[in-house]
């Protein structure tokens, strides 16, 4: 690949990162000029010296008694050791740590229901654009436009409602001792699953028929293109043309919204997380913002938006693999 | 064929999912011993328990489990019970008790010889109950309760300010880490020195203390400070790894992991995680019942975290927990009215919720209208209109109390003054009135029957949280009828710093309790003390400023029970805070494996005297 | 008298020039099967939502007219009431139109206008305008919307403006980058060549001859952005950080939620506000679609903007179709 557009593409998700960076750290900041006293407000038998001796402790704790300039640099000099900084919880565990306990459960969750909907997707959308004009091809429109319209998290109180309580197939929350008790044993899995099929489920349903939907249309319009005419003029099979020739073309779509939601994988699930008390990076940013948490909601932010610019840059990448086209421009 | 494959992935998918149905049976259905499941709402819980930790949600029931105080207040009877502590009295010079025949404090006494000027303190003397141990085995001493109000009162060891605030009446004090002022006295710290005469066989259990002069003083050092083992702790605090330590050594981790006390609990630290806390009761514990059996009745105890409520409910629906130790709300009650092997614990509550008004504004934030709320007669028409009945049942369908103008709960009788209550029966009269007072203040209407000061209609922002919503369209429903429009404003995440200390409100809702173990706080924080404290009406009367002081400095315990009733008298009549309900705490056990719940005032099902009267069921 | 004449002259032919590419949507809209629905339902909402005092049997704001709390439906009650409050479903549902299409109309409205303006600035200036442009769009895209949100309605307070100046402020991004490719396709149009030849300034090119050629592409997108945003709207007020004092379908659900409807088995207090957003949602989409329809070729075998622009580079015209493509792939299905 040209190694100018690789080279441009990185230094540029470097500069947005830089970016980005700065605005999360100043973001939460607005308009609070001291963070220790929101976090710990005045209890109702503290006189005003003690009050002040526990807030300038909390500073200290957290090195807010230095300038804000001085805060950003040392926040950035933090960064390069991968320290995001130190939560106000108790017990001040470092954001670093509290992000990557929590992590791997939101991964579960999404990428399950990313590979779920793209596995499920693509081959229900190249059915139908295989049978178009037929009724499984109308079913798959009449469901696209039916789940795009629910929002996901409306699915998943429905199911939770019929499958978690009327059927009790699933459970409807998930099990408080689900994370302790976790010790990779056959077990162990199938609680997280069983716990974890409603979540997915939820997503799913509207992500494999979005997926179904966009491979559907692709694969038509594909299928349109000469040089399909050409390969079944020279007398390929239908299933070889199918798979060698449409669907690798079809895909370039897909690509492109698939590097889109990878940066929704760690945030996405917010609501879907909150429903059903799911301990991922969702509830831990909800329960950060509710105890006014700095620290902690500035050190997701900036991991999502991390995984976000990431994301964008393989996509980028990988696109100009699949499609050297796009890189026409930088060709020296 | 590719269509053929994907269907069976789906099936064993879903089959795998469905497996785990049967490997997520909750234990406590198969659980035959003598284990209560009890279900907490929190986000979390602590991991590691500092002994003096008071902010997170469940750590101060379990500190109170696992460690003990010297005695507890009981509130009805105004008299402090033994725990670690047997008894307590006030001396005289010679050391002598200043007790009554009847064994209780000699209050005159105490006023005639420590009322003159040149006394400068109180002193106490304490004896501990014997044979306590802590649960290491180590007796617990008077050296440790030393240690305990030693270390409270030396911030550089201790980096605590709470424990500054709990000891600030008693005269024991150091600057900078030296003692510049000893107020402790044992056989090993200085009491023969004093004139404080300990016998050796006395000196693990007698110790002396020098109070200041209030008879509030030894509230908070009897009842509310956790005594901390001396022989774990002195070793290992320093000013540079202190006990409250922002970055504590592995030792004092180890400590905060596996707490060493005195209480009837102990943590079962490798059951236990962020999700679970599992307590075990100790078989040495040397309070026993009268019969002499066991106080407390319940092996183990697991606390079970449940982040959301309607997830604890659901949990406590299908049998997983025994109890939920959280509130609900009285919506859920017809959930349980048809079930089998429910308790509901509908228990009287001692929060009372009231309207707050910014009677005394800061300059910057006066206006016309607000001004009125400075008027007592405006103050007293808007408590008039206020129909608390109504809002019991529409609110809290049925579940509450009224409140007495007084602002004290019934459940206090030494102290609650029944006519404190000041507004007559009958809503109709009681509008009626509320209408004549203000027509002496405002008397023209506009067009939709509001009064109007000058042209501007006589509105008022009540800042309130969301749930309180429903609590102000009552309001604003009542108080309509006297004409006065009330209209709901957000309160935002800190309304303290936003609102409310800088009088940027016209009312807020507030919701206060005044019991006699801290009356001598709250009054001062209510109704005297200016800037951030709870005054955030700005209230301010010199009498009744006086009449509180006094009511905290006075040594005749029975003068001051006859002030508090004045106070009330007082505070009734000012029409600051205007009561609105007391809510009743609602919450549900299972009788299924356990029986012998308790209801307690103000607290829910799972409180100490359920624990120390519940009996497993042979059924399981 | 005659500058009179003259000014209403001006502001007549700028209105006119302004409703006809409406009037001619509406049309087309009319004319094809699914976007007749889409504007049917939308129609019915904006009617439950003006006339909603008429039209709900109950004022759900006022609390004179609660009923006993958690009843199942009944005559009285079409849809029974809350069992937290005790307030009519049915009303609510009826009053909660109100919220979503105010904010999702205004919210798509203000996107359309500021994903126009700079997309236009964008692909008609080129140069470092352009890239300026588009380094701000890809720096606004990385930004996680719903966190940042959630940040500043901790600091800010809870309503909807600001919720209706982040969804602007962040929604524009993917508009302006369509536009912008459709813009670079009409820029070697013979009409603007001509204009520019004539000395027309590049303003008045932009907004006479530019804004016109991309209006049915601004208003599709306009509307399938408004059923993104009304989707958004109801999750952010599901989590709790929309006005608490207003009625909206997602704090309908909310409520429901943590009120125990799930507990109870009132499953009619969940499925109104949904069967709501779904509406709202499936109405502006239909619209939207249709239009779709009538512009991309690939979306059916038609010649679409093929037959409009046939003038024009084809070449380029793929890369438009690729943009909006990639638009579509970002529909509000992905988590929220």
């Amino acid at each position: 690949m040209n190694r100018i557009y690789v080279l441009k593409r990185v230094l540029y998700a470097i500069f947005v990162f830089a970016v980005v960076i700065t605005l999360d750290f100043f973001i939460p900041r607005l308009g609070v000029d001291d963070p220790a006293a929101r976090y710990y407000p005045p209890q109702g038998n503290m006189t005003e010296i003690e009050y002040e001796i526990v807030k300038q402790a909390t500073r200290e704790q957290y090195g807010f008694d230095v300038p804000v300039f001085q805060q950003y640099l040392n926040y950035l000099e933090g960064l390069t050791r991968f320290d995001l900084g130190t939560s106000f919880r108790s017990g001040s565990p470092r954001v670093s740590d509290l992000i990557s306990e929590r992590l791997p459960w939101t991964l579960a969750l999404s990428v399950t229901n990313l590979v779920i909907s793209l596995f499920f997707g693509i081959l229900i959308g190249a059915f139908a654009a295989w049978k178009r004009g037929r009724w499984q091809d109308t079913l798959l429109l009449n469901a696209s436009t039916f789940t795009t319209a629910l929002p996901a998290f409306f699915i998943a109180l429905i199911l939770t409602f019929y499958l978690g309580f009327e059927f009790e197939l699933f459970p409807a929350y998930t099990n408080p001792n689900m994370v302790a008790e976790f010790d990779w044993s056959w077990d162990a899995i199938k609680v997280v699953m069983n716990n974890a099929a409603l979540p997915i489920l939820s997503m799913a349903v509207g992500g494999i028929v979005a997926y179904g939907q966009s491979t559907r249309n692709s694969v038509i319009a594909v299928t349109n293109e000469d040089f399909i005419l050409t390969a079944k003029a020279k007398g390929l099979t239908p299933r070889t043309v199918l798979y060698k020739h449409i669907l690798r073309n079809a895909m370039l779509p897909i690509v492109t919204s698939l590097g889109m939601s990878i940066s929704g994988l760690i945030g996405g699930a917010v609501i879907i997380e909150q429903i059903f008390n799911w301990n991922g990076m969702g509830t831990l940013f909800l329960e950060a913002n509710s105890t006014n948490d700095y620290p902690l909601m500035m050190g997701i932010m900036l991991f999502m938006s991390a995984v976000a610019i990431a994301a964008n840059l393989v996509t980028e990448l990988v696109y100009g693999l699949l499609d050297p086209r796009v890189t026409v421009g930088d060709r020296r | 064929m590719k269509r053929k494959c994907a269907l069976l992935v789906l099936a064993a998918l879903l089959a795998f999912s469905a497996a785990g149905c049967q490997a997520s049976e909750y234990e406590r259905r198969t659980d035959a011993s003598n284990t209560l499941y009890a279900g907490v709402v929190a986000s979390s819980f602590p991991v590691s328990f500092m002994p003096w930790l008071s902010r997170d949600g469940i750590a101060p029931t379990i500190a109170s489990m696992l460690y003990s105080t010297l005695f507890t207040y009981n509130e009805e009877t105004g008299l402090f019970e033994g725990l670690i502590a047997k008894e307590w009295y006030y001396v005289d010079d010679a050391g002598e008790p200043l007790l009554r025949e009847d064994g209780s404090v000699d209050y005159d006494r105490v006023e005639a010889i420590y009322g003159a000027a040149d006394k400068t303190y109180l002193p106490v003397k304490v004896v501990l109950n014997e044979g306590l141990t802590w649960s290491d085995g180590m007796p617990v001493t008077a050296e440790d309760v030393y240690y305990t109000f030693d270390i409270a009162t030396n911030n550089t060891l201790s980096n605590h300010a709470g424990a500054l605030a709990w000891t600030s009446d008693l005269q024991h004090g150091y600057s900078s880490g030296t003692l510049v002022e000893q107020g402790i006295f044992t056989y090993g710290h200085g009491a023969a020195d004093m004139g404080y005469a300990i016998s050796e066989e006395e000196r693990d259990t007698v110790l002396y203390l020098h109070v200041n002069k209030v008879l509030g003083a030894v509230t908070t050092l009897f009842s509310t400070i956790l005594i901390l083992p001396e022989h774990i702790w002195e070793p290992i605090v320093t000013p540079t790894n202190q006990l409250n330590s922002k970055d504590p050594t592995a030792a004092t981790l180890a400590q905060y992991g596996h707490p060493v006390g005195c209480g009837p609990y102990v943590l079962d630290a490798d059951r236990s995680n962020a999700q679970v806390i599992v307590l075990e009761r100790r078989a040495d514990y040397a309070l026993t019942a009268e019969d002499g059996s066991a106080l407390y009745k319940v092996d183990t105890i697991k606390f079970i975290l449940y982040q959301e409520l309607n997830v604890a409910i659901y949990a406590l629906l299908k049998g997983h927990i025994d109890l939920l130790d959280s509130a609900i709300s009285t919506n859920y009650l017809s959930l349980f009215e048809e079930r089998e092997h429910m308790f509901v614990s509908n228990a009287p509550g001692l929060f009372l919720q009231t309207l707050v008004m910014n009677v005394n504004p800061v300059a910057g934030e006066k206006n016309p209208i607000r001004d009125l709320l400075g008027d007592v007669r405006v103050r007293r028409a808007i408590a008039l209109a206020i129909d608390q009945d109504e809002l019991i049942s529409r609110i809290l369908n049925g579940s509450g109390t009224t409140v007495a103008a007084g602002l004290m709960s019934t459940a206090n009788p030494l102290i609650y003054n029944p006519d404190a209550i000041l507004l007559p029966e009958g809503l109709e009269a009681r509008i009626a009135e509320a209408n004549a007072l203000l027509d002496e203040v405002a008397p023209t209407r506009d067009e939709e029957g509001y009064r109007t000061l000058d042209g501007a209609r006589v509105s008022f922002d009540i800042l309130g949280s969301v749930g309180e919503q429903e609590t102000i369209a009552f309001l604003q429903v009542q108080l309509q009828k006297i004409g006065i429009e009330v209209e709901f404003a957000s309160k935002g995440s800190s309304p303290e710093k936003t609102y409310l200390y800088n009088s940027k409100f016209d009312m807020t809702i507030q919701g206060v309790t005044f019991t006699i173990s801290n009356l001598d706080i709250m009054y001062l924080a209510h109704f005297v003390t200016l800037g951030t404290s709870s005054n955030y009406g700005r209230f301010g009367d010199p009498d009744l400023t006086a009449l509180i002081r006094e009511m905290r400095t006075t040594l005749d315990l029975e003068h001051k029970y006859e002030l508090i009733l004045a106070i009330q008298s007082m505070i009734a009549d000012e029409y600051y805070k205007v009561p609105l309900y007391c809510s009743n705490v609602l919450s549900i056990a299972r009788t299924d494996r356990y029986q012998g719940y308790v209801t307690v005032r103000g607290s829910t099902v799972f409180n100490t005297d359920t624990l120390q009267n519940l009996e497993r069921r042979d059924a399981s | 008298m005659k500058a009179v004449v003259r000014t209403l002259g001006t502001a007549g032919s700028a209105i006119l020039r302004f409703l006809a590419p409406i009037g001619r949507f509406l049309r087309s809209v009319w004319r094809h099967p699914k976007g007749r629905v889409g504007l049917l339902i939308v129609a019915l909402l904006v009617v439950c939502a003006v006339f909603a005092p008429w039209i709900a049997p109950y004022d759900p704001y006022d609390v004179t007219e609660r009923a006993a709390k958690g009843l199942a439906p009944s005559l009285e009650h079409l849809l029974g009431t809350t069992i937290t409050t005790g307030q009519d479903i049915f009303s609510m549902l009826i009053y909660g139109t109100r919220v979503s299409l105010l904010i999702g109309i205004t919210t798509g409205v203000a996107i359309a206008f500021i994903g126009a303006f700079f997309g236009i600035l964008a692909g008609y200036s080129g140069g470092v305008a352009d890239t300026v442009i588009m380094r701000v769009v890809d720096i606004l895209l990385v930004i996680p919307t719903l966190p940042l949100i959630i940040v500043l309605t901790n600091l800010f307070g809870r309503s909807y403006l600001m919720i209706i100046a982040i969804f602007a402020a962040f929604g524009w991004t993917g508009l302006a980058r369509v536009i912008r490719s459709l813009v670079l396709v009409l820029k070697n149009a013979n009409y603007v060549k001509a204009a520019e030849l004539a000395g027309a300034s590049r303003a008045r090119i932009m907004f006479r001859h530019i804004l016109p050629g991309v209006s049915h592409l601004l208003i599709m997108s306009t509307a399938l952005s408004c059923a993104g945003i009304m989707v958004a709207e109801a999750g952010l007020s599901f989590l709790g950080l929309g006005d608490p004092t207003a009625i909206s379908w997602g704090k309908m659900l909310a409520e429901a939620q943590s009120g125990g409807a799930l507990l109870f088995g009132h499953w009619w207090w969940i499925f109104a506000p949904g069967i709501g957003i779904f509406l709202a949602v499936f109405g502006f989409m239909r619209i939207g679609l249709a239009l779709e329809e009538m512009l991309n070729p690939r979306m059916k075998q038609s010649n679409g903007l093929f037959k409009l622009f046939r003038h024009l580079d084809n070449a380029r015209l793929e890369e438009v179709f690729s943009q909006m493509d990639a638009e579509r792939g970002n529909r509000p299905w992905n988590g929220n």
